[in-house]
């Protein structure tokens, strides 16, 4: 059977960010994969995923904002038919960037916000952002493009979730998504500290329920649930090979952004090879699709094509075996993982910052 | 009433999968080709009756009530996500 394309195109820009966010899911060692693709090479890939029936381009980094070049690559997907998405925090961009970015083609800007205060969120990024962040995301509504607010929740603020809704509100933003932590990257390192409590997320979800009809038709609130607590272990990227491609900044194409941390793999590069050809015929993109390649659990799982086995960036980091069923999973015989990782909260929690990870990487 | 796409959202024909999406920020839907019938006709100068109209005359197998009924279920459901405007902007 041939291979359906992808729908969305998750292009990572630049690993370079101004923000030091300890829950970063960028890898430590990011500094390693150089250099960044130049402008004409990105141009082509985007034209390429227009071509081969993509829908979505999410323009991501670390911050896209850093890359001169943005607007050519936002107007580049657009001629390509693509609906263009820009992942930014919204940071260090002059107040006339947002027109010539929605002049380009850009459809929507995801704006991150660390917390509802400055004094808060300023602690959590490292740096001096929050005001600024507040201004840009008034300029992406008035240069007329979408805006969600993004939120990682953690155990500092999972408590905030009425706040982060009204701070969407007062943006006029048309979406927010509430996402917990994922404990790739800096969090994982991080992830005692991260961790929410059981009860913390009770109270968030009923929290986001209750917004979610009162602003209803206004804003599209988007809850998800940590695969850490739900017992069944997230659709990762709704498939291995399936509806996602990632290009990262060198030019490395993934299944998913963490998946050049696994062990095996030899994934191809865009400077070599044209997007369609790395999807459809490359080995590593094939590795982990659809359903052949399970084992039990989830061989005869009846959510096998629910969840696809879970998270394979995640099986690997806790087990050592990218192949074996996420841990995530109540199913799965390494769940204790899970389980024992829940129990521990630390009474004073202490995040290091990305910049000095990355530090530790470069040794 | 008449309802209009919100600016947010785009319709595409997807070749690959022989369906029509209808694309919002990060994400999609995919249509019924029922469902792209209506959303082709939502273009805030249609009023919803009138998009009943058109569908009940190139259907007339199809009950009229039945009809109405579908085309008011999906544009109150893309309004709750925000797809649909119902209102004047």
């Amino acid at each position: 059977m041939s291979v359906l394309p992808p729908t969305a195109l998750l292009a990572e820009l630049t690993y370079r960010c101004p923000l030091r966010c300890g829950y970063c899911s960028n890898p430590t060692d990011w500094r390693r994969f150089a250099p960044e693709l130049d402008p004409a090479t990105w141009e082509r890939v985007v034209t390429e995923a227009g071509a081969m029936g993509v829908h979505h381009l999410h323009l991501s980094g670390g911050e896209p904002l850093l890359r001169d070049d943005l607007e050519d690559i936002v107007a580049a997907g657009r001629d390509a038919g693509l609906f263009v998405n820009l992942i930014t925090s919204a940071w260090g961009a002059p107040p006339e960037r947002w027109q010539r970015l929605a002049d380009a083609g850009c459809d929507h800007v995801q704006v991150s916000f660390q917390d509802v205060d400055a004094a808060r969120a300023d602690a959590i990024a490292g740096t001096t952002v929050h005001a600024q962040k507040l201004t840009a995301a008034r300029l992406v509504r008035a240069a007329g493009m979408a805006l969600s607010v993004n939120v990682v929740l953690h155990r500092a603020n999972t408590g905030r979730v009425r706040d982060f809704i009204a701070l969407a509100e007062s943006l006029g933003a048309e979406r927010i998504e509430l996402a917990t932590a994922q404990y790739h990257g800096s969090a994982l390192t991080n992830r005692a500290e991260l961790l929410p409590t059981q009860a913390m997320l009770d109270e968030a979800l009923a929290a986001a329920r209750e917004e979610r009809e009162r602003v209803k038709g206004r804003l599209d609130v988007i809850y998800v649930m940590p695969d850490w607590f739900t017992d069944v272990p997230k659709p990762c990227m709704d498939g291995w090979g399936r509806r996602f491609m990632t290009v990262i900044p060198d030019g490395t194409a993934l299944p998913c952004p963490g998946a050049h941390g696994l062990p095996g793999m030899a994934f191809d590069n865009v400077r070599e090879k044209g997007l369609r050809a790395i999807w459809e015929e490359g080995a590593d993109f094939a590795r982990f699709r659809g359903t052949e390649w399970m084992r039990e659990p989830c061989r005869s799982c009846e959510r096998r094509e629910v969840d696809y086995g879970g998270c394979r960036c995640q099986a690997f980091a806790l087990t050592g075996d990218p192949a074996a069923t996420d841990p995530a999973c109540v199913k799965s015989p390494d769940h204790g993982v899970i389980r024992s990782a829940r129990a521990v909260v630390r009474g004073d929690p202490t995040i290091v910052y990305r910049a000095d990870l990355t530090r530790r990487a470069r040794g | 009433m008449t309802p209009r796409l919100a600016r947010r959202t785009r319709l595409k024909w997807d070749e690959a999968r022989r369906v029509t999406v209808l694309l919002y920020p990060e994400g999609l839907l995919v249509l019924t080709p029922e469902a792209t019938e209506v959303i082709e006709r939502i273009d805030g100068a249609r009023t919803l009756d009138a998009i009943v109209d058109e569908l009940a005359a190139a259907h007339v197998e199809v009950p009229r009530e039945t009809i109405d009924r579908d085309v008011r279920d999906l544009v109150e459901r893309l309004a709750a996500r925000g797809f649909v405007a119902t209102e004047p902007p």
